[in-house]
């Protein structure tokens, strides 16, 4: 008796957590199509937000600055991370696992100190060269170093799952080193660089605080629009591009669940 | 030929090298010499290997773990690079050629299938590597799986393959590319006896009828003697022996071979007095052939040879000893007999003769030209 009202209680406080974490996300959605500007009353379905969005031309460029950094950022942090995580699987024996660590250091310090270390940074350097001015590349280079270690990591725990003869029967078979990587080693990373790839994009759309401290005057992304626009209060139309993100991020972390999942043997 | 031979006979003898002997192509030697090769600072695999394999033998090196038969067959796929010494395929050097640059190809001991591509891209992945066309490719791949009889496997996917259809999927995929030396590393160990048994057979026969030069690797003495055209026994880097299969059984060149090869009997040789030795047996008669001075190594007696009979022969060596142990067997029973304190293997054919007890005394007849003198 005694355990099953244990299990019951464990049971209700499973439900309480998913109730805390997708009821406000619920509402937001749920808001997002209402037809009157009312956070407390629900009128009506419409789309009349959406339309609005449409037409207001400071959220569409926020939208297409964050669309340029997520892929930009992810396609480089995909390739650099993906040749740091092969050189950790050929040089395994070495133990270079506190490569990984130094890397992931500056992504477990607060986002707001790496943020406010990484604009001093560029001013610096700005100031001194004339280069990286503050805007998109700035905070593209921002983005590739938080996303290079989960990168590497993806494709190194890959590669530690394969037999690891079969990069000897790829030298076998008369495979040069370029045609390994193009015939052995990319198809068959593939899904763990899909994977990789959609993480990077989420961890690139979901950042506010890096994005913030290392954007330029006309580099807003959506949460720095977000973030500028609450100030005068949520608004519907607040609610209508919440919805939207929250819609894309699910999606891409679905993608990359879904061929991040171990194989078959 | 000659052009008074009738066309049919021809025609026939055409048909007849077609379908049964091995395709016109020349088999590859292979030649090593002063082969070293060391791990990190003290681990030696291979501490000088000299050896030659003659095109289109069948040859094995044999040995147990960590003796550096594995590391030589990586040697000669290019896999692993020697510290000194030269190795040869087919007359050319090819020390320093890199693997996917040598007419070479393994058979591992895990199969490495490529898990990312289907049993038919498998099968054509070295052709396709080399740069050969889709329709040569295509018509390789058709005339190996119907050579190895794949039948309807070529159209599976690699993780629906059970061990024994992997096994035959990795030698096909390294017969197509129609290599000078086929490698094959312990290519049998991970099945079970009754499919291991019969790819022995299925091996052997096949690279008779290809004519190709096989090197394979194991730890087991049976399959070595069974599928081998001639054996190199290693043991710690060192070839120890290099024969055909009834030499190294028989003639073994010393005590690691002896054993390695399975031998139970072998007593070490205390005194000698013209063709007569000592041992712990007592005083044994050799054949002429195997008298030597040196009073050291041992004496081989393979216990298959002993006979079990008060009545001996003419010119046997007599030993009188107790039956401690007997292993009824079928085809065989296996006593064994202490004599003078010395344990001794005897093995007897069931003929339906009368089984000796444990406790009984027995005479054991050792014929002097079945006893072979083995160096320490």
């Amino acid at each position: 008796m005694r355990r099953r009202t244990l299990a019951r209680g464990l049971a209700g406080f499973w439900w309480l957590t998913l109730v805390f974490l997708y009821l406000p996300l619920a509402v937001v959605v749920l808001f997002s199509f209402n037809s009157v500007n009312s956070a407390a009353h629900f009128a009506d379905v419409s789309l009349r937000w959406y339309h609005q969005l449409l037409g207001n031309a400071q959220i569409l460029s926020a939208f297409r600055n964050s669309l340029i950094l997520a892929i930009v950022s992810s396609v480089i942090a995909l390739v650099i991370g993906c040749l740091i995580g092969y050189g950790m699987y050929r040089h395994r024996h070495r133990r270079l696992g506190w490569l990984i660590v130094l890397i992931y250091l500056p992504i477990v310090l607060p986002d707001i100190v790496f943020g406010i270390s990484e604009m001093a940074f560029f001013v610096q350097i700005n100031r001194a060269t004339g280069l990286l001015e503050p805007g998109l590349g700035t905070m593209i280079i921002a983005h590739v170093t938080f996303q290079i270690p989960f990168v590497a990591l993806i494709v190194y725990s890959r590669f530690v799952g394969l037999d690891p003869t079969l990069f000897e029967a790829a030298k076998d078979l008369y495979a040069s080193p370029f045609k390994r990587a193009l015939h052995f080693l990319i198809p068959t990373l593939k899904p763990a660089l899909i994977s990789a790839f959609f993480l990077s994009f989420t961890l690139s759309i979901d950042d506010f605080v890096i994005s913030f401290f290392t954007a330029g005057p006309e580099s807003a992304t959506l949460p720095i629009y977000i973030w500028g626009a609450i100030k005068k209060g949520v608004t519907p139309e607040i609610n209508a591009i919440a919805s939207l993100m929250i819609g894309a991020v699910l999606l891409a972390a679905l993608v990359s669940l879904l061929f991040n999942r171990p194989r078959r043997r | 030929m000659s052009d008074s031979t009738p066309a049919v006979t021809r025609a026939a003898a055409e048909t007849a090298a077609a379908d049964g002997g091995a395709p016109p192509r020349a088999a590859s030697s292979i030649r090593l010499e002063g082969l070293h090769k060391r791990f990190g600072r003290d681990t030696v695999a291979l501490d000088g290997v000299d050896l030659t394999i003659e095109a289109g033998e069948f040859f094995t090196l044999l040995g147990p773990s960590g003796c550096g038969k594995t590391t030589l067959l990586r040697i000669l796929a290019g896999l692993e690079e020697p510290n000194a010494g030269r190795l040869w395929i087919g007359g050319r050097d090819v020390t320093d050629t890199p693997p996917h640059r040598r007419s070479v190809n393994t058979v591992f001991q895990s199969y490495a299938l490529f898990p990312h591509l289907s049993v038919r891209d498998n099968l054509a992945f070295g052709l396709r590597m080399r740069g050969e066309s889709a329709a040569e490719r295509e018509r390789k791949v058709a005339e190996v799986a119907e050579f190895i009889q794949l039948g309807s496997l070529v159209e599976r996917r690699v993780d629906q393959l059970s061990g024994g259809q992997k096994q035959r999927i990795a030698l096909a995929r390294a017969l197509v590319c129609e290599p000078d030396v086929l490698l094959l590393d312990e290519p049998l160990s991970a099945l079970d006896a009754g499919l291991r048994s019969q790819l022995q057979v299925e091996l052997q026969r096949l690279q008779k009828r290809l004519g190709m030069t096989f090197v394979f690797v194991t730890h087991d003495q049976d399959e070595a003697m069974v599928m081998s055209d001639r054996i190199a026994v290693l043991d710690g880097g060192v070839i120890q022996q290099v024969g055909t299969p009834s030499e190294v059984y028989e003639h073994p060149a010393n005590a690691f071979v002896a054993r390695f090869m399975g031998h139970d009997n072998l007593v070490a040789i205390t005194a000698v007095d013209g063709d007569r030795v000592e041992t712990r047996l007592g005083w044994l008669r050799l054949a002429p052939a195997e008298r030597r001075a040196e009073s050291d190594g041992w004496l081989l007696i393979r216990p298959e040879t002993l006979v079990l009979d008060d009545a001996l022969p003419e010119g046997y060596n007599r030993l009188e000893g107790t039956v401690e142990e007997r292993l009824y067997r079928g085809s065989r029973i296996e006593y064994r007999v202490t004599v003078n304190g010395q344990p001794l293997m005897v093995v007897a054919s069931n003929l339906g003769q009368r089984m000796h007890e444990i406790g009984d005394r027995v005479v054991i007849g050792v014929c002097p030209e079945d006893l072979v003198r083995v160096a320490a």
